[in-house]
């Protein structure tokens, strides 16, 4: 078995970095200033980017030095629970690549990677794979290979990791890393140091017996580990069935056009998702936090399957036009849950034309329903009733598959036009031609008509369906238009 | 001449009151005789505007855009309604045979909305028809629909008031609807391109109230007539 270790030394950095850019790192450096992390207390910077590490902050500085050197240097809070969702969101992508993952919060992943050498055709086309997609993504990682999880963990979080596949060449890697890297509990490291040992490799020629016995078991479990001498069973991350990505800006958006930028690199990223999946989606709920106001909860919807990260930026950006930002955003968190498979193509039109139709549609449908609001779009369908305002229906917009046309020519005569409500008759009519249609029904709902229907002509020329009630009244409830 | 000149010719873009160019302008058959007669043997302008201007819904004026709606939903093209003044009845447009799965009815709040809905259905490929209601307009809006429509080469009614009859408008077809005797609608073309207005027509549309042209004085008259208000 041969396993990889990416460690992220600092995660949390790039990722906001990512969030504030375009992607664009020439530009950032430029306009942004310097960003640190630090620890929840506030005290210390953990991580620093280039820009601050440049003006003489380094990790460990405390913050009031820092903020003396850079002035207007824009801080991020640590927080663990964050750095595990964005472990996740790296693992989600990686999974696109190798099958069995393992992460290590808060800031590692490891890789088995001696199934994937026949695939990638060696280890180093899949170590280049594995870089492209890193610096794709502006992240900064260390990666070390290893005969064990651990050996490569250890090597990788040194910071001495090397890509390949030699045994010996590993293991001597190994025997040479400092004993203050290896991650042994302080008391052991004192004691091992004080029998005058500095080398990991060192400590792996002690005689097992006599290091469980004058250390502790637990030291020479994790040195048999390291070694490969005891299982050290790992558990396989499975990718959950859900697209999450949140972005966390520094400094607060204002205006909706600044939240387009990260949001077409995480609808880019989702795109990729899905298509990696062959699957679409038709909903996405955006959710824009506020520093003093209550989340803003976006539901965009598309009228049919989507995967196209321009087609949902277009409904973003439609909805954003609408409803302007109530307070300024601090982060936004994209999430699908809600999958469908990618049908196959159903029409076989040589030219490819039904379902570029079909596809058609679907866009304008969303675009309408993005910028109107999905009430405004109405489908019309009869209802099988006797009184004239429950004989139709509105509902949503869908797209059928086309039904047989039924023969609906025995449908009584009605006219086109149905008014909103019954409207008395303005006039005299001066002409009756038919009736009276005698409607009554609704005894079962308590929705009670009893109308006698006749069509009539108004003085204009209009022809009017008009009903005189029980109670006598006369009113005009449709034109034949 | 240049190559633009004669487009502007050919296309009847540019009115000559000498000679009658048979234009070449794509079109769609109204489903009435008559009235495509008085268009140029042509019917409804594809990729243009038309305005039917009336002065109260009741007269026949669906029942003119009927066998058009009928042709196209059934051709799977998607009929688009903008803020119609009172309900389209499901079970009539069913009745006359009118895919009801292709019809769409839309309202909007404003008439910006309206606008930008009334585009981008002009330009997309599935649209067949957009009928809409828009109350007022600018000319500038209506130029801007013109050439949406002109984008998307699709069949678009407006019904407007009648008492725009006298103003100018870039809608290539329009028509004063009114209503005639004996249930008839009567047609007044005002503009057409590449060619003369002022022709006039009816159509006998008593059908549509399932009344025949000779049974039309038949009256029911009776003591209801005399309580009616």
């Amino acid at each position: 078995m041969l396993w990889a270790y990416l460690h992220f030394p600092h995660l949390l950095l790039d990722h906001i970095r990512c969030s504030r850019s375009g992607g664009d790192e020439q530009h950032e450096e430029n306009s942004e200033p310097a960003l640190v992390v630090v620890d929840h207390s506030a005290q210390r910077v953990l991580q620093a980017c280039p820009l601050a590490q440049a003006q003489g902050v380094q990790a460990g500085t405390r913050l009031k030095t820092a903020i003396n050197l850079v002035p207007e240097l824009a801080i991020a809070h640590a927080d663990p629970g964050r750095e595990q969702q964005i472990l996740a969101e790296q693992a989600r992508w990686l999974y696109r690549h190798v099958a069995s993952i393992v992460p290590y919060p808060p800031d590692g992943l490891l890789v088995e990677v001696g199934s994937l050498e026949k695939l990638y055709g060696g280890l180093a086309a899949l170590w280049q794979t594995l870089e492209q997609a890193l610096s794709e993504r502006h992240l900064n990682a260390w990666m070390a290979t290893g005969t064990t999880p651990l050996a490569a963990r250890l090597c990788a979080r040194a910071g001495q990791g090397q890509c390949t596949a030699d045994k010996g060449h590993m293991e001597r890697h190994l025997h040479n890393l400092p004993l203050a890297a290896a991650g042994f509990d302080d008391r052991t490291l004192t004691r091992l140091q004080r029998l005058g040992l500095t080398r990991l490799g060192e400590v792996m020629n002690l005689p097992p017996a006599e290091l469980a016995r004058r250390l502790t078991p637990e030291t020479l479990a994790r040195v048999q580990k390291i070694q490969g001498s005891r299982p050290d069973p790992q558990q396989p991350w499975q990718p959950p069935h859900h697209f999450r990505q949140q972005a966390d800006f520094v400094q607060d958006i204002e205006r909706a056009e600044g939240l387009l930028f990260p949001l077409q690199r995480i609808l880019t990223e989702l795109e990729e998702d899905l298509c990696w999946r062959q699957q679409d989606t038709d909903s996405l709920l955006l959710i824009l936090t506020h520093r003093h106001h209550e989340p803003t909860r976006l539901r965009i919807r598309t009228s049919g399957p989507e995967h196209r990260a321009e087609a949902f930026l277009n409904l973003i950006r439609l909805r954003f036009e609408q409803h302007p930002l109530p307070a300024p955003v601090i982060s936004l968190v994209l999430s699908v849950r809600r999958f469908l498979g990618r049908e196959a193509v159903a029409g076989n039109d040589l030219l490819g034309e039904i379902p570029d139709l079909n596809e058609a549609w679907h866009t304008l449908i969303s675009r309408l329903q993005a910028r109107l609001g999905s009430d405004a779009l109405q489908q019309l369908s009869p209802q099988p009733d006797h009184r004239p305002e429950r004989a139709w229906s509105a509902s949503e917009v869908q797209r059928k598959a086309r039904p047989a046309i039924q023969d609906l020519s025995s449908l009584p005569r009605r006219p086109l036009w149905l008014l909103n409500g019954p409207q008395s008759l303005p006039e005299a009519p001066v002409a009756w031609y038919s009736g009276p249609e005698r409607i009554s029904g609704g005894w079962w709902d308590g929705q009670r008509v009893h109308r006698d229907y006749y069509i009539a002509g108004l003085a204009g020329g209009q022809l009017a369906w008009v009903f005189r009630d029980v109670r006598g009244g006369w009113f005009v409830h449709g034109w034949f238009g | 001449m240049s190559n633009l000149l004669n487009t502007l010719m050919q296309d009847a873009r540019i009115w000559q009151g000498h000679r009658q160019t048979l234009t070449t302008q794509p079109a769609e058959p109204t489903g009435y005789q008559v009235l495509d007669n008085q268009l140029g043997g042509l019917g409804w302008p594809r990729g243009a505007l038309s305005e039917c201007l009336l002065e109260a819904p009741g007269i026949g004026e669906l029942q003119l855009v009927l066998p058009l709606m009928q042709r196209l939903s059934r051709a799977g093209k998607t009929v688009f309604w903008l803020n119609p003044p009172h309900t389209p009845y499901a079970p009539a447009l069913a009745r006359e045979g009118v895919d009801l799965d292709q019809v769409v009815m839309i309202h909007t709040e404003d008439s910006g909305d309206l606008l930008w809905t009334l585009e981008n259905c002009l330009r997309s490929p599935v649209t067949g028809l957009v009928l809409a209601w828009p109350g007022k307009l600018a000319a500038r809006d209506i130029r801007r629909l013109q050439l949406a429509a002109e984008a998307g080469s699709n069949v678009c009614v407006l019904f407007r008031s009648c008492k725009l009859a006298e103003q100018s408008s870039p809608a290539a077809l329009r028509l004063e609807l009114d209503a005639g005797e004996q249930q008839d609608l009567r047609i007044n073309v005002l503009k057409r391109r590449g060619s003369w207005p002022g022709q006039r027509c009816t159509l006998a549309l008593g059908h549509r109230a399932g009344l025949s042209a000779n049974e039309s004085g038949r009256v029911v008259q009776g003591p209801w007539s005399a309580s009616a208000p």
